[in-house]
C-alpha cells in the first residue's frame, strides 16, 4: 500500500426499494476483466458500480426475494454468476440473464469456487450434504458430490479451499474433490479466509469463557508447498478480514473491525504499513481489486469504501471497455399532423428477416359475430356505460367461437335454408334482446 | 406520388404487425408464473420495453405522447439494431443494458412459443 493511499470514494448501498431502508452488502467481488465493483444484497439482488467514483452501473435480481440474500459472486468472462442459498443465477455483466438454475439438492447454499477447468466449472457448497458441481457454459448440473463436512466458505488456490462452520479449513482437490488435507484453524469459527499460490490466511473467533466469541488477534496462515501451518502473524486489533495482495504473492492485508488496515509480509512479519479506514461503527467486509490498486470496504452503516491512491486507482491492469447506453444522436424535429406517413422515420439498415415479419397464417375474416343466448344477457346488470355480470356462458375468457356453424352445433340434423324474410325477423328479435 | 403512398403503406403494414406481435406476447395470463417472464428471467426484459416505447414520462412523471419516439424504437425492434438502450424497472431496482438486436431475439423466441401451442400451424 503507497504512501498516498487514501479513501478515494464513499457512496451508500442503494435500499431495496424507494422508500426502504438502506441494507447491509452480503457480497462484492471486484471484475476480472472491467472497472466493476459487483455486490448483493439481502433480497437477491446484484448490483455493479463503474469505476473510481463507484457511478450505479447495472442491477438485476438473481434470486427471489424470498429465498434471500446473495451469498457469494464469481466473475468469468462470459458474465457473473451469482449464489442463492436455493438457486445460481448466472448473468451477462449488463443484466440479462443466461441461465438460473434451482436444483432439489439446492437447499442452503453458501459458497462456491472454480474447479480444476478454470472458469468453465463451479462447485456450490453450503450447509448440507451434497455439493454440486455446475457447468458454468451449458448452465447444467453436470455432478452431484456428497460431503460429510458444511461449508461456508471456499477459495480456490492450488487447492479448493473450503472453511467448515466448526474453525475447520479442507484443502479439497480440483478435480475429485475429496478432502487431501485438513486444517484446524480457529478453535470456534473462520470469519474470513483467502487463499492465493503457496498460502492460506484465515481470521477468526474463539470461544472466551465459553460463551462470548472473540476475534483471535492474530492471522493464521498455512504453507501449501510444506503442507503446514505457519507460526500465526500478531494482529492485536482483532484480525477480522484478509486478503492475499494479487501481485504480491507473499503480502497479505488484514483489517480489523474498527478499520485498522495492516500490510504484511508472511515471510518477514514484523514489517508492516498500518493505515486507518475512517469508519463511524464498523467493517462488514474487505475487497482487493485484481490489480491490487484497489481496496473496498463496507461497513454496517451500508456505505461502500473504495481506497486506493488518487492518481493511479484502477481495478484489472488492461480493462475491456465497458459498455454503456449507445449515445443517442441528435433527432430531427418532426411536426405531428394527422396526414403525417408513418414512414417519415425511416428503418434502419438490415440484412435479417425483420421481426415484423409474420408467419403464413390462414386467417377466418368475416365471420358473423358472436351471439349471446337471452338466458346469459337476462342475468346481467345494465348501467349507462353498458351491461356487466358474471362470466356464465360455459366459455373461457376471450375463447373463440367458431360462429360459422353455430346453427349447427345447436341443432342436431339438417335444417332447411331460411328465407332472407326469416333472417330479418330473427335479426329484430336479437336487437330487442340486446 | 403513387409510390410515395405505396412506401407509406408498406410502413404502416409493418408497425401494425410488429405491433400486434408485441401484442400478443406482452401480459399473458399463460405466461403467468412462468419463470422466463419473471423478474430474473429472459423475457423480463420485453415488458420493460413496453414501458420504455410507450410509457415515456417528464421529468414530473406526466406522460410524454411522442409518436416519433414510438415509432423510432418500433423500428430500431424491427431490425434488431446493435444500439444499446437502458430499461429501468418500475420500481428502478432493476436496470439492463439491451440491445436491440437482443430483444428482437427474445420478442422472436416469444411469438415463437404461442406459435407453437397456437392450433392454427
Amino acid at each position: 500500500m503507497d504512501a498516498d493511499w487514501d479513501e478515494v470514494s464513499r457512496i451508500p448501498f442503494p435500499p431495496p426499494g424507494v422508500h426502504a431502508m438502506p441494507t447491509p452488502v452480503t457480497t462484492m467481488i471486484f471484475d476480472t476483466s472491467q472497472e466493476l465493483l459487483w455486490t448483493g444484497n439481502d433480497f437477491g439482488r446484484v448490483t455493479s458500480f463503474y469505476g473510481t467514483k463507484m457511478q450505479l452501473h447495472t442491477s438485476h435480481k438473481a434470486h427471489l426475494s424470498a429465498d434471500g440474500p446473495v451469498r457469494q459472486l464469481l466473475v468469468n468472462d462470459k458474465g457473473i454468476i451469482a449464489l442463492g442459498s436455493k438457486d445460481v443465477h448466472m448473468a451477462i455483466r449488463r443484466g440479462p440473464p443466461i441461465w438460473h438454475i434451482r436444483h432439489a439438492a439446492m437447499k442452503d447454499l453458501r459458497c462456491m469456487s472454480f474447479t480444476s477447468k478454470g472458469t468453465a466449472e463451479i462447485i456450490v457448497a453450503g450447509l448440507q450434504d451434497v455439493m454440486l458441481v455446475i457447468d458454468v457454459s451449458k448452465g447444467e448440473v453436470v455432478k452431484e458430490v456428497p460431503t460429510e463436512h458444511q461449508y461456508t466458505i471456499m477459495k480456490r488456490g492450488r487447492y479448493i479451499c473450503a472453511a467448515t462452520k466448526s474453525g475447520t479449513i479442507n484443502l479439497l482437490d480440483p478435480v475429485s474433490f475429496a478432502v487431501v488435507r485438513s486444517w484446524s484453524a480457529h478453535s470456534a469459527l473462520i470469519n474470513d479466509m483467502d487463499a492465493q499460490h503457496d498460502f492460506i490466511v484465515t481470521c477468526g473467533y474463539s470461544l472466551r469463557q465459553g460463551q462470548n466469541y472473540m476475534l483471535d488477534p492474530f492471522l493464521n496462515v498455512f504453507d501449501l508447498k510444506k503442507m503446514s501451518s505457519m507460526p500465526p502473524i500478531p494482529f492485536p486489533a482483532g484480525a477480522a478480514y484478509v486478503r492475499m495482495h494479487p501481485r504480491m504473492l507473499t503480502t497479505s492485508i488484514v483489517v480489523s473491525q474498527s478499520g485498522q488496515m495492516h500490510v504484511v509480509d508472511l515471510m518477514n512479519p514484523n514489517t508492516s504499513n498500518v493505515r486507518q479506514a475512517n469508519v463511524i461503527t464498523y467493517l462488514s467486509m474487505f475487497e482487493i481489486a485484481p490489480s491490487g490498486e484497489a481496496i473496498a470496504l463496507t461497513d454496517a452503516e451500508c456505505y461502500i469504501h473504495l481506497w486506493g491512491s488518487p492518481s493511479k486507482l484502477h481495478f484489472v491492469d488492461l480493462p475491456t471497455p465497458t459498455e454503456f447506453a449507445t449515445p443517442e444522436e441528435p433527432i430531427p424535429q418532426i411536426e405531428w399532423t394527422a396526414d403525417t406517413p408513418l414512414n417519415s422515420i425511416g428503418l434502419p439498415y438490415y440484412r435479417e428477416v425483420l421481426a415484423s415479419a409474420w408467419p403464413d397464417f390462414v386467417s377466418d375474416v368475416g365471420a358473423p359475430p358472436v351471439k349471446f343466448d337471452s338466458q346469459f344477457l337476462s342475468g346481467l346488470k345494465s348501467t349507462d356505460f353498458g351491461l356487466y355480470g358474471r362470466n356464465s356462458r360455459g366459455l373461457r375468457r376471450n375463447q373463440v367461437e367458431d360462429t360459422r356453424d353455430l346453427g349447427k352445433s345447436d341443432h342436431s340434423g339438417l335444417k332447411a335454408p331460411k328465407f332472407l324474410s326469416e333472417k330479418a325477423r330473427e335479426s329484430v328479435k336479437l336487437a330487442t334482446l340486446l | 406520388e403513387l409510390t410515395s403512398h405505396l412506401f407509406r403503406e408498406l410502413e404502416n403494414g409493418r408497425i401494425v404487425r410488429l405491433m400486434m406481435k408485441l401484442g400478443a406476447v406482452n401480459e399473458r395470463h399463460e405466461f403467468d408464473g412462468d419463470r422466463s417472464w419473471s423478474e430474473n428471467g429472459e423475457r423480463y426484459m420485453l415488458k420493460l420495453f413496453r414501458d420504455y416505447v410507450f410509457h415515456q414520462v417528464d421529468a414530473n412523471g406526466n406522460p410524454v405522447l411522442d409518436a416519433g419516439h414510438m415509432i423510432r424504437c418500433l423500428s430500431k425492434l424491427d431490425a434488431g439494431t446493435d444500439e444499446r438502450i437502458c430499461l429501468t424497472s418500475r420500481d428502478e431496482q432493476t436496470s439492463f443494458l439491451v440491445s436491440y438486436k437482443e430483444l428482437k431475439k427474445q420478442l422472436g423466441n416469444a411469438f415463437g412459443d404461442l406459435q407453437k401451442s397456437s392450433k392454427q400451424v
